[in-house]
């Protein structure tokens, strides 16, 4: 018991935290993609992933090397073929309902209210097509819908489908207690078995069936029937308690005993909601706890805070070497950038500069502890930008033809400007141009060569030039002169 | 790297006899240390301070550099010099030279500071060089800095050593 207290007590707040957030990931994913193709196959791969790692742990090389390979295709596949469900799940009103909406909140659609007034319809020969969209998104294969938002009530129905309505000849699409939208443009259907009396609105009742996993319910203007179609049948249903039957198997919704159904959704919610708290503690535990690896890298040294005034002219080292500790699948996940030295350089002066490294410069991500750093201490030449006039001389190379000899030479212009550290600068008096071959020289003449800025920290002022012009003058040697 | 300087000087025929013994009187009062920096031994730096009377100061005349230096002339005189000649020198003359006083002759290689020669001139004109002895590893951009006492620079020459 001590112990379990102990260990309790080494959890950080963040822990929790950290466990929390991930479980409430975990259970919006399920509330969001529950019920679709897609959270079937995401749990095939997850199945598929805890296989593979199952036959890593074991030594089977050629199966976890397979299964790897299907799961990796298999993620590629579900975010293709199931674009739209995902879309669908995705795609919600707001972000309070992305974040905190659960199914159980949503008004059902009143469905008895719906097929009484669909028969009134059909009684009184006026046409009508009514979508039940499903889990799939439809954007991308209705158009010309416009927004309504209105509350499904028998008036409302007959009113939109009145025949001197403008919009009668569209579907409505009908989401919970809502028409959301009115005529709409709905895909017909290609098929050339549909009995002739089957006018447009079955055929575009149909197509859109066959196109998604909507229902739709398409009353005849001339006959008078009343048929749904989903998939790819179209049902004629004479008896309005058998097509409230199929409306209610469409949407979910439990017949008779709606507080048993509620009821049950929310265990079900609830076993959700607790399974994903036990698998993301599952994780958490074997991503962190475990402290068993120990690993060694190099990390580089970030200088923050440096003085404005100030340059940094050398550093004892540019990397650290640096012992961490932590669970395998921590020190595994290691990329390069998540360990570094950060050094303070704002309480630094100038001139030389000795930095302790102790745990507190060493930024680690979390679950990965320090061991040991070397070196201990870092030392920092910090230097002032000054700007000096330094002379220009030709960095002459190679062999002049024997019976030649460089005489004189001018450089154009003779100094340039530049800036760098005071300390550097110090040295320097002399900037060089790139090395000029004298081999090939056979007359006077001029030249344009670059100047080498050395050190390279070095630069030149905005208004020097980068290039000198070099003119020479060569003489003929007297024969007895010549080496 | 420079194997040692050497000091030449000349006099006019006229005065030999009054600039020998000028020498000898300034090798008397001179401490040894400075005799063993008249044959190239490596000495401290100048500082340069504005001191002195500049009516005073020796005025530099010619400064060159050359392969060599024959009957107190500088010979091939040049920018660039072959490290096979095995050796470079820095001539310099000063005409006046008001009274007896040194200059030096600051060796840099590449902006190092590879040697430098102290030379005494004496009046009422005075000629010296220093030399310095080549090896491959010479081969660069160099420059002398020629300065009197007070480290002031009186000129600068710039040359290479090449193939």
């Amino acid at each position: 018991m001590a112990d379990f207290l102990k260990f309790l007590s080494s959890i950080r707040w963040q822990d929790y935290v950290d466990i929390i957030i991930n479980s409430y990931i975990l259970f919006r994913v399920y509330v969001l993609f529950h019920g679709t193709n897609a959270f079937r196959v995401l749990v095939g791969i997850t199945s598929l992933w805890l296989l593979q790692e199952l036959a890593a742990s074991i030594g089977l090389i050629l199966t976890s090397w397979a299964v790897r390979g299907i799961t990796t295709a298999a993620a590629i596949i579900i975010i293709v073929v199931f674009r739209n469900e995902i879309r669908s799940a995705l795609q919600v009103r707001n972000v309070k309902a992305f974040i905190w909406g659960f199914p159980i909140r949503e008004q059902p659609t009143p469905v008895d209210v719906v097929v009484q007034t669909v028969y009134q319809m059909a009684k009184k020969r006026i046409g009508a097509l009514l979508v039940f969209p499903a889990k799939e998104d439809l954007g991308e294969l209705i158009h010309g819908g416009i927004p309504w938002h209105g509350t499904v009530s028998p008036e409302m129905l007959l009113s939109i489908f009145w025949p001197n309505n403008p919009v009668h000849d569209g579907a409505i699409i009908i989401l919970g207690t809502r028409i959301v939208e009115v005529g709409v443009l709905l895909p017909l259907s290609q098929r050339q078995d549909l009995p002739s009396y089957y006018g447009t609105r079955h055929r575009a009742a149909l197509g859109l069936a066959e196109r998604s996993d909507a229902l739709i319910i398409a009353v005849s203007e001339e006959r008078g029937r009343v048929t749904a179609a989903r998939g790819n049948s179209i049902t004629p249903f004479s008896e309005p308690e058998k097509l409230a039957q199929v409306i209610k198997q469409h949407l979910n919704i439990s017949d008779g005993m709606p507080a048993a159904a509620q009821k049950r959704e929310r265990l079900r919610l609830s076993m959700a909601a607790v399974l994903s708290l036990l698998v993301m503690t599952g994780i958490w535990f074997g991503f962190t706890r475990g402290q068993d690896t120990i690993t060694a890298l190099n990390a580089p040294i970030e200088y923050v805070n440096r003085p404005v005034a100030f340059e940094i002219l050398d550093t004892s080292t540019d990397e650290a070497r640096v012992q961490l500790y932590g669970s395998s699948a921590l020190i595994k996940s290691l990329r390069p950038g998540q360990v570094l030295v950060r050094v303070d350089l704002s309480k630094a002066v100038e001139g030389r500069n000795v930095f302790p490294i102790t745990q507190d410069n060493v930024i680690l991500p979390p679950g990965v502890f320090l061991n040991k750093v070397q070196p201990s201490s870092i030392d920092v030449q910090l230097d002032v930008p000054v700007a000096k006039e330094l002379a220009v001389q030709v960095d002459w190379v190679g062999k002049l033809p024997d019976n030649l000899n460089l005489r004189r030479i001018s450089v154009e212009p003779e100094t340039v400007n530049v800036t760098g550290g005071s300390q550097i600068l110090q040295h320097v008096s002399t900037l060089y141009t790139a090395p000029v071959r004298l081999d090939t020289l056979e007359k006077s003449g001029s030249i344009t060569t670059a100047l080498v800025l050395s050190p390279p920290s070095l630069k030149l002022v905005s208004n020097s030039q980068e290039k000198v012009v070099v003119k020479y003058d060569l003489e003929e040697r007297a024969g007895k002169e010549r080496r | 790297m420079p194997l040692f300087g050497e000091e030449c000087m000349y006099k006019t025929r006229k005065k030999s006899l009054l600039l020998i013994t000028a020498a000898l009187a300034m090798l008397v009062s001179t401490p040894m240390s400075h005799v063993r920096a008249q044959v190239g031994a490596q000495t401290p730096s100048p500082q340069p301070v504005e001191t002195g009377d500049l009516s005073q100061r020796p005025k530099l005349t010619q400064a060159t550099m050359c392969e060599r230096v024959d009957n107190l002339a500088p010979v091939r005189p040049g920018m660039v010099f072959s490290v096979s000649n095995g050796q470079v020198c820095c001539y310099t003359s000063f005409d006046p030279v008001p009274q007896a006083t040194l200059v030096y002759h600051r060796w840099f290689h590449r902006d190092e500071l590879s040697t430098q020669t102290r030379l005494r001139v004496y009046p009422p004109k005075w000629a010296t060089y220093s030399v310095i002895q080549l090896r491959d590893t010479d081969k660069g951009p160099w420059r002398v800095e020629i300065t009197d006492q007070n480290g002031r620079v009186l000129n600068v020459l710039r040359f290479s050593i090449v193939d």
